[in-house]
Formats: structure tokens, sequence, C-alpha cells
């Protein structure tokens, strides 16, 4: 009864805001428009969530996604400077959030660093690797072809369902793909169901045959990939790679994660209510901006709001035991 | 605290009241100094013409920009004025521009869908500074540069004193010295000016610091100073004239002379040149230049 | 002689029972043993006696005058001590501060420690229980399990002026100690009635209850069943009693023979393990013994690929796996003897735990997933809601069949056991003697380890002894005796005898 209590808390609290939202902003708030926009905006804030669940699906984390996410979009940025195929520039960048993760797979599970430690490390290197390849500069305009920034301007156009000069955008697409991709990673596969058992207890899934420096190798791996897509999506949307610009999205996608933590029958991440999170914290921010409240209040509320959940996920956890 | 209460409450309670123009400000950078001067000065002039401003800023994250543009289009507002390089965030300018609504840079940039860009002439303040070095050095002598080039607005600055002090033949620029800025940026320009007075003992031996902004030249004045060569005539000058470097200069020791970008004086601008653009007479140049002002030991005090 | 009456003792957890209207008399001087299977209502009543958990209903009389009993204090106050199962020592501080830990420690001035008296309140208090011999200045962390246990006793000791302790409830005192070390441990026990008090001994051993005991109180789903003197009753009597079973003898006898097929065989050293020579046939049950920690699970996990065997070693034909994941799919099971913390993901589903080893295909499958489960549940005779309720919510019975399934769901060419029975009741270690011989039966060897003697006895074919690391021997199990095994475990060629 009381964990029903605990799940569902989030969820109410959620349907509350967005009915809020809905009152207070009768003619823009619910409307295709803008739906259409929030699933764009947090588009790449989806990919390193969905991604970084796969690894907190084992009691890890990642703090270097924000700094990937950076690195990923200059290094693609630096690669069309230098005249390399789209393609080939897209591949290389993502290749180096692959590494990237691998890299930090390798200082965690191998090496035994707390990923804590570990990926503070990697987060200074990815930054510091950023600035310099970049020159600490901006790269943008004529050096981000257009057909990769027209990209994120295009999507699916919804004139076939009467919906005027609207389209799901190509960003949102992404997202729910790679949503998609990860729900079937952690769910129906092995894979998952051992990254779940390594998160559960690690020295009796080792002790049960599960190769537990393998799995989370392959996860960090997988989070560092995600997060060179999602700054490869930044870098799409604003048409510009800046060497600091993904720097923001790790907390969110953490934060997001436990939210949706909140949700679930034993407090464990699944990625459907990762996907729950994000979308709470963005409608926030999007119902906030348009009823005009200033951006400092904002970012208080949204880390009250966040903190409120856990605790009462904690408590009404707590009480039933 | 009793500000944060009050908005924020109004924010909640009267969301819906509808003012006589609905306009939004999104900018990543409302922590600068720079970029609070100029929102400031465009929010005082708003209020006097009886305007509702939202003033928006998203911590030096650029996507979100792109998001909260969408959201004022979304909420209908009556115009947008943005304080970034609107070349990161032309989605939003795109969505403005589908919704018919005028979008103004603020300190910006170019881009062909701002109604217009209202700021002040980079390349003439660099021009300024640099011609009173050249001039005050009688045309001939050693320079010390200080540049920052992964920043363009600052790197021009950069760009147009080189080509200055390269029309004087006798003018020699020893080093052209990029500091480290994350501690200020003063601290490690101190550094590597000690150094290079270590390098060049001669009396003489230097005769200027040009700096692309105030916190080098501060970090040079203090090493000339700590050096015991404030004696030798060395002439120094920023950019931009904050309150330390006034002070510095006030003092009428090196550090001669600097150049103000009068950041409020663009704000209003830019709300006047909103308010003709919502009355249908939008100014039709990219850009509007906010006269600077040059600041000696004569004017520094003001 | 104190007498102590507890009469009438009821508890309900929201509305379901755990204890209904029990009552207990003890009386100084004598041992009396609470028995019962998991969930019988031993726990709870403990709980009651110790003031953690306030009774529904209890009436609690020591000589006749009623007492107050509904905090931890208040047990304090009358005199009881309670010892229970976990070794749960301060593994960094000195064994004086460890025994004091609880306990006001001696003050000189109002607030500096008067180490001196603590230590002489310490060594008071091991005096008491012969064992004066022990450092105190060492790190407890440092000691071997039975001297832990020893000062946690030692600490429910401490005089405190003025408070006689009339009482001691030990729980499951002998779970963490070897058949050696639980000796000791009754000697002490005997020290204590002879200084007057009243001892309630709970455990799952029940040679132990047979051998210690005067009086025994058997629980049965949280009601009295029968309280009798030791001396009028029988192990058979008093199994039937907790289960409501017959029950014919502890252990089911060996049915099947066991075939010639080598399936493994060890030469040499490992590690800290010196001389090994033994080979395994299918459908053996090759116990392993010594005292605590002398390489039982070390040895056991050779075939996890947890240390190397430096001279020869092979299973089924080839060399040891070289992991755990390689040796599962060789057909090694593995059941862990820390179950908790090695065994299960206690806050996942009891069907994530079973099929966890046997995931073979890149997708999973939730339907053959929780078939699987049902099945495996089923054959062990685990007692579940379902196949997705928490595998923490069960028992510690059904806890150990939920391991069982694990390793049955492979049908395994070999079983590693380690102290297969742990902290499980009568009943439930029946049906898993009974799994593990059915196994047996099929061709399966089986390893196992156990620091319950009549258990190696009761189901091994042969045992393998091992000292500080060394195989020193491997005896046939038959017509050898709990008394022979335990010999065989002191190294006789230093010691004089």
């Amino acid at each position: 009864m009381s964990d029903r209590l605990r799940q569902s808390a989030t969820l109410l609290g959620f349907a509350l805001i967005i009915l809020f939202f809905a009152v207070r902003l009768p003619d823009t708030f619910l409307t295709a428009r803008n739906l259409l926009n929030i699933s764009q905006q947090l588009s790449m804030l989806m990919v390193v969530a969905a991604t970084m669940t796969i690894v907190m699906v084992m009691n890890d984390f990642d703090l270097s996604v924000g700094s990937m996410a950076s690195l990923a979009g200059i290094v693609a940025a630096v690669l069309f400077v230098a005249d390399w195929p789209i393609w080939a520039a897209l591949s290389a960048a993502l290749l180096v959030g692959l590494l990237g993760g691998v890299f930090n797979g390798i200082l965690v599970a191998v090496i035994g660093i707390l990923p804590f430690v570990a990926t503070l490390g990697t987060l200074t290197v990815f930054s510091g690797l950023a600035l310099y390849i970049s020159e600490g500069t901006t790269i943008f305009g004529r050096d981000i072809p257009a057909e990769f920034s027209g990209f994120a301007r295009g999507g699916i156009p919804l004139e076939a369902l009467g919906l005027e000069r609207l389209k799901i955008p190509a960003l949102s697409l992404v997202a729910f793909a790679v949503i998609a991709v990860t729900w079937v990673l952690l769910e129906h596969t092995s894979f998952g169901r051992k990254l779940y058992a390594v998160g559960g207890n690690r020295e009796a899934a080792h002790l049960a045959g599960i190769r537990v420096v393998r799995v989370r190798l392959i996860a960090f791996a997988l989070t560092g990939l995600g997060a060179a897509g999602a700054g490869l999506m930044f870098a799409a949307r604003v048409a510009s790679a800046n060497p600091t610009q993904g720097a923001g999205l790790m907390l969110d996608a953490i934060a997001a994660v436990f939210l949706g933590m909140t949700m679930t029958k034993r407090g464990e991440p699944r990625v459907l209510y990762t996907l729950v999170g994000v979308l709470m914290l963005g409608i926030i921010d999007n119902g906030l901006t348009q009823l005009r409240v200033d951006s400092f209040i904002r970012e208080i509320l949204v880390g009250l709001i966040v903190i409120a959940a856990v605790v009462v996920a904690h408590v009404s956890k707590r009480r039933g035991k | 605290m009793k500000h944060l209460l009050t908005s924020t409450i109004g924010a909640l309670v009267l969301a819906t009241g509808v003012a006589a123009q609905d306009i939004a400000i999104v900018t990543p950078y409302l922590a600068q100094p720079g970029a609070q001067a100029l929102i400031e000065g465009f929010e005082t002039r708003a209020a006097e013409k009886g305007w509702e401003v939202n003033t928006i800023d998203t911590a030096g994250d650029v996507a979100a920009v792109i998001s909260r543009m969408e959201d004022a289009v979304t909420q209908n507002v009556d115009a947008i004025v943005i304080h970034i390089d609107p070349l990161q965030v032309t989605p939003g300018l795109q969505a403005a521009a589908d919704a018919g609504i005028p979008v103004i840079g603020l300190g910006a940039g170019n881009d062909p869908l701002l109604v217009t860009n209202v700021t002040t002439n980079g390349y003439a303040m660099a021009a300024e500074t640099a011609v009173y070095v050249a001039d005050r050095i009688g045309g001939s002598g050693n320079i010390v540069m200080f540049v920052f080039d992964p920043f363009p607005p600052v790197q021009i600055r950069g760009v147009v004193a080189d080509a200055i002090f390269g029309n004087h033949p006798d003018i020699n620029v020893i080093d052209r010295v990029t500091p480290d800025v994350q501690d200020g940026g003063i601290a490690d320009s101190r550094a590597k000016m000690e150094a290079i007075l270590a390098a060049n003992p001669e009396p003489g031996s230097i005769a200027a610091v040009w700096a692309a902004w105030d916190q080098p030249a501060l970090g040079a004045l203090q090493a000339i100073e700590a050096a015991g060569r404030e004696g030798e005539g060395i002439v120094i000058t920023g950019i931009d004239a904050n309150p330390q470097a006034r002070d510095a200069i006030a003092a009428g020791g090196n550090f001669e002379a600097s150049i103000a970008q009068d950041f409020q004086a663009i704000g209003f601008k830019t709300a006047d040149v909103l308010e003709e653009t919502l009355n249908g007479n939008a100014p039709g140049v990219p850009s509007i230049y906010v006269p600077t002002q040059f600041v000696t030991k004569a004017n520094a005090a003001n | 002689m104190t007498q102590l009456a507890f009469s009438d003792m009821s508890k309900s957890y929201g509305g379901t029972p755990a204890l209904a209207d029990v009552s207990l008399t003890l009386t100084g001087g004598r041992v009396h043993a609470l028995m019962g299977e998991n969930g019988a209502g031993k726990s709870t009543l403990i709980k009651l006696l110790a003031g953690v958990v306030p009774a529904d209903e209890m009436r609690v009389e020591v000589d006749g005058k009623p007492i107050t009993l509904r905090t931890a204090a208040d047990a304090h106050a009358a005199g009881f001590r309670f010892i229970h199962q976990e070794l749960n020592i301060v593994p960094q501080v000195t064994v004086a501060e460890n025994i004091l830990l609880g306990h006001a420690f001696p003050r000189r001035f109002g607030f500096a420690v008067d180490w001196a008296a603590l230590r002489k309140q310490a060594s008071d208090a091991l005096a008491m229980l012969g064992a004066s011999g022990m450092d105190l200045n060492a790190m407890a962390g440092d000691l071997a399990a039975d001297d832990k246990m020893l000062i946690k006793i030692a600490s429910a000791l401490v005089a405190e002026p003025g408070q006689e302790a009339c009482l001691y409830v030990l729980d499951e005192p002998t779970a963490a100690l070897t058949g050696a070390e639980s000796q000791k441990l009754f000697a002490v026990i005997e020290r204590l009635k002879a200084r007057g008090a009243a001892i309630l001994y709970v455990s799952h051993r029940m040679d132990e209850v047979m051998a210690i005991c005067d009086d025994v109180t058997v629980l049965r789903n949280g009601r009295h069943v029968m309280t009798v003197p030791i001396a009028r009753t029988s192990k058979a009597q008093v199994i039937q009693a907790m289960t409501g079973k017959d029950v014919a003898d502890a252990y089911p006898p060996r049915a099947s023979a066991i075939s010639d097929q080598v399936v493994a065989r060890v030469s040499g050293d490992a590690g800290r393990l010196r001389s090994l020579f033994f080979d395994l046939k299918a459908g053996e049950i090759l116990g392993v013994a010594g005292l605590a920690e002398a390489g039982q699970t070390e040895l056991l996990r050779l075939f996890l690929g947890q240390g190397r065997v430096a001279g020869g070693a092979e299973y089924a034909g080839k060399a040891l796996p070289r992991n755990p994941a390689e040796a599962w799919a060789r057909g090694v099971a593995h059941i862990p003897q820390e179950r908790r913390s090695e065994g299960l993901m206690l806050e996942m589903a009891i069907r994530s735990n079973i099929v966890l080893p046997h995931l073979k295909s890149a997708f999973a499958s939730l339907r053959a997933e929780t078939r699987d489960t049902l099945a495996m549940g089923q054959a062990v005779q685990m007692k579940m809601e379902g196949p997705e309720q928490d595998v923490g919510q069960l028992s510690g019975g059904n806890q150990q069949k939920a391991v069982f399934a694990r390793a049955l769901m492979g049908a395994p060419k070999l079983l590693l056991l380690e102290e297969p029975t742990r902290g499980v009741d009568v009943g439930a270690k029946w049906e898993i003697y009974q799994l593990v011989r059915e196994l047996s039966a099929k061709g399966c060897a089986v390893i196992l380890t156990s620091s319950d003697l009549p258990e190696i006895l009761g189901m091994c074919d042969r045992v393998l002894v091992l000292q500080d690391g060394k195989q020193t021997a491997i005896l046939p199990t038959q017509d050898l005796t709990s008394a022979d095994l335990v010999t065989e475990f002191y190294d006789t060629e230093s010691t004089p005898a």
C-alpha cells in the first residue's frame, strides 16, 4: 500500500504541475506546438539521461557526460573545418565518446577506482581536451555544414494531420529512438538483466557467473557513446561547437534518473521513468518561463522539486519497511 | 529577498495579466557584469515605457537559449531581445521569424534574422587606444600586447591594434601575450609581465603595454610597480574602463587610458529602437553603434 | 533460585499474529532451549524480552513480583542480557573497549576515561568465562571467531553495581563457530549456570540442544507447542513438535550407488592450500572440514577459478575453470556461505535471482523466466507469493531454497555447497538434504563445507580434513564419530599427547 503511494507520489505531483500550467496558460501550454517544442528542447537531455540510466542501474554513475558531450561536438566541428565528410566526422566524434566511455570503464571496473573520483577526473580531462582541440574558441558559422545544422531544424511534417507548419522535430525522433533502444537493452536482453544483478549485489553477481568487469566496461562505454551523441545533437541545434556547451547536461541527467527512481517498484532506475523525470524537468522549465518566473527562482524551484520527490520516496520507503 | 518573493508570487499568481508590451530578454551570460549593465539599462527604459519585461538567464547553456526563445514564441510575446551571438541560436530566430515576432540584438552580433543589433564598435575602441599608445611614445619603441583570441569580441581588438602598430615602422611588438583568464586575468598577466620585465632589464627597453581589456593592464601595472620601474614612463592602456581601471587611471600612474562602453546607453538605445520597430519604423540597418567614451586621468573619476 | 515467569505474550504485526498467548517460565541455573522453525515466533519472543518492540500483551514476574518491561532500559534494569548471533564487534578497537561497549565507561574527575578501571572490569568479565589469558589490548578484529564470541559474552557479563544479571539470552551463538569453538562456548554456559543465572538458548542445531540444555520449549506458527525437560524427550519428538511432521532421522540416507566416473581430480598446492590430493566421482558427496578458516572455502572456490593449482587439477577432463562465469557455463553450481552478501540480490525478484547464471541468449524472455522460476520453486518446495516477490522478503530457509533453485536450474555436474543449512530451520534443512541426495542420485558430484559436524557425517561419503590450509587426511565417514573428526582437526604431531 505504502509502496503504491511512494511510487505514485511523484507521478501525482507531475500531474498537478501539468494541471497548474494548463490552467494558468490555457492558450499556450497544452498545444501541439508547445509540446513538440518541449520534446525538441529535451531531446539532448533525454539521450544523456537514458544512457546515464545504464550505469546507474549498476549503482555507478558518470560525471563526465557533460564534458564528453562538449568534446564530441568540438571533435566533429574541428573535423568539419578539416573538410571531412559529415558522416566521417560524426562517426569519429561518436568513436571518441565510445573510447572515452571505455576509459571510464577501465578506471572504474578494471582498476577499481570509485566512479565519483574516476569520472570527476575524466570530466576535467575531456573538458581540457575540448578546450585544447578548439583552442578555447567557439566553432561556428561557415565552418559548420548547413546539412548538419539543417538536420536539427528538420523533421516529419504533420500537415497530413491538419497541423499546419508543425513537424515532429528530427532531434526528438533521435531521442525517442535512443530511449527505445535503451529500453530494449535494459528490459529485454540478458545484458540488461546482468546490469541489474550487478547493481543488486556485485559480489553475488560475480559468484553467479556474471562477468562483472566486462558488463561494467560495456555500460560505461554506452554512456560515453550516448553523451557523444547528445553532444552532436547539441552542436547541430546551436549550429556551433563550444568547448563547454554540454556542461549543464550532467546534473540534469542525474536528477532525471533520481526522479525516475522515485517512481519504480524497488527504487531502481528504469529508463521509461527516467524519461518521465526528464519531462518533469523540461515541463517545469517551459511552464515557468512562460509564466515569466525569474530564472534564478526557477533554478531554486527545480532543485526543491527534485529534493521533495526524493525525500517523499525515501521516507515512504522507510515507513514501508 | 523581498524582490525575489514579490517576483515569484507575482509571476505565479498574476501570470496571466496582459501588459501593454510583452518583451522577453534571453541570454546565457547574465552572471557577467557587462551583460547585467546592458540588461539593466534596457529594463530601466522599458519600465519607463510601461513594458512587461521577462529576463531569462540560461546560466551558460546556449541550447537552452533557443529553447527559451521558442517558449517565448509559444507565449506569443511582442518582441524578443537576445544577448548572445545570433549564429548560435538560428533555430530560435527562425521560430520567431515564422511567428512574425521581431528579435533585436543587445550587444549581440549581426544576423539577417535580427531586426538590428545595438552595440558599440569594437574595432573603433581598439583603434582609439592603439593610436593613443602610438602617439604617446612618438611612434617608436618596444610594445607588449595582451590579447585573447579565443573570444571573438576581444580577438577583433587585437587585430586592429596589430594593424596600427604594424603601420609604424619604428614600433616593435616584442611580445603578444595570451594570459590565462581562469583566475580573472590579473594575476597571470602580472606573472607574465614580470617575466617580460626580467628579460628586458634596461630602462626604456619597454615603451608601452597595450591590453585588449583592463585586467591584463592592471596586472602589468602591478608588475611594473613591484619591479620599481614605474619611473621609466611605460605607457599602459586597457579597454572597458571598469571601476578598478578607473581608480588606477585616476591615480595618475603608468595606466593612462582606457575606453568605456556605455552599457546603460546601449540598453536605452535598444529599448528606443525596439519601440520604433514595434511602431512600424524598423531601423533598416544591421547594426546601430552607441558612442564610446575615452577615459584618461582627466575624466576617470566621473 | 530465581524464577522468571513470562505469561500471555502476544504480538501482531499489521494484523498478522507473530506470537499468540505464549508463556515461558525460566529457572536460575537451568539452560532452557527455545526451538522452532523460522517464522515460528522465536525472534519476536526475544524482542519482547529485550523490550525492543512493545508487546500487545505480556506479564512478567520475577520471583513472583510483577515488573514492567516496555523498553530496552527496563530489560537491562531487570538484569536481562542478550547475545546475538552476528559477531558485531568493532574490529578497530581493543578487546577491553569492545567488552565495555554499551556500558558507561568508568571515569576519573567526572570526564576522563579511567583506562585502568576499564581494563579491570574487562578482565574481571573475562575471568568469569575462564578466559583470563586474552590480551586486553589486542585489536578485536584480529581475533578468531570464538574469541570474538567470548568478547560479546564478556560484554554481557560486565559487572554493574547493583545490577546482577539474572537471565542470559543466547540467540544462535554457535552459528559462526566451528565445532571445536562451540565446545568452548558450552564450557562458558556451564559457568553461567553455576552462577545461578537462567539461560535461554536459541539454536537450530538439534544435537547441541540435546547436549547442553535442561529444558526445551517449542514454538510453531507463533504458538506454544510443548515445554519438557530434555531428559524426557528425544530429537525426533522435538523435530516433530517443530514441524508438525514425523521425521524419521535428521539426514536422509544414501539411496544410490556412486559411479566410477571421475569428475574432478586435484593434486598439488594452491596458495595457502598445500598437499591437496583428492579425486571426486560422479554422484559422490565430499565433505571438507577443519577448524574455522582452515581453507575450506578456498578449496571449494578453486573450482570457481579463484586461485590456481600448482600441480595437476582437472574438472570434466579439462583444466579448472578460470572464473565463475566459465564455471557455471561448464556445469559447476555454487552456493556461497554468506547467503545475503554473496548469494542473493535481496532487493530483486526471486525470478531475477534464480535465472541469473542461466541467461544464455541475447534477448531475455520474461515468460520463459517466469516458467523456469515456478518450476524450480516447485522443485525445491519454496514458499513464495510469486516469482516477482523480492527474495529478501522470504524467510531464511526459503532464501536458501532460492539459492538452491538457482544452482539446480542448470542441472549441474558439480555442486559446491558452503554451509548449506546455516540459519535454516529443521524442516527446511530436511528438504535441502533431500535435494542434495536427489542431485547426487542423478550423478552430480558435491563438495560440501560445514561447521556442523553431524551434517558432514550424515551427508558426506568421505571427508577431507584441512589443518591451516594443509590436507592432512581424507576419511570415509562410515563409522566416523564427531569426536574422531574433531581430533583430526588438530596437529597431533606437534602437540604432546
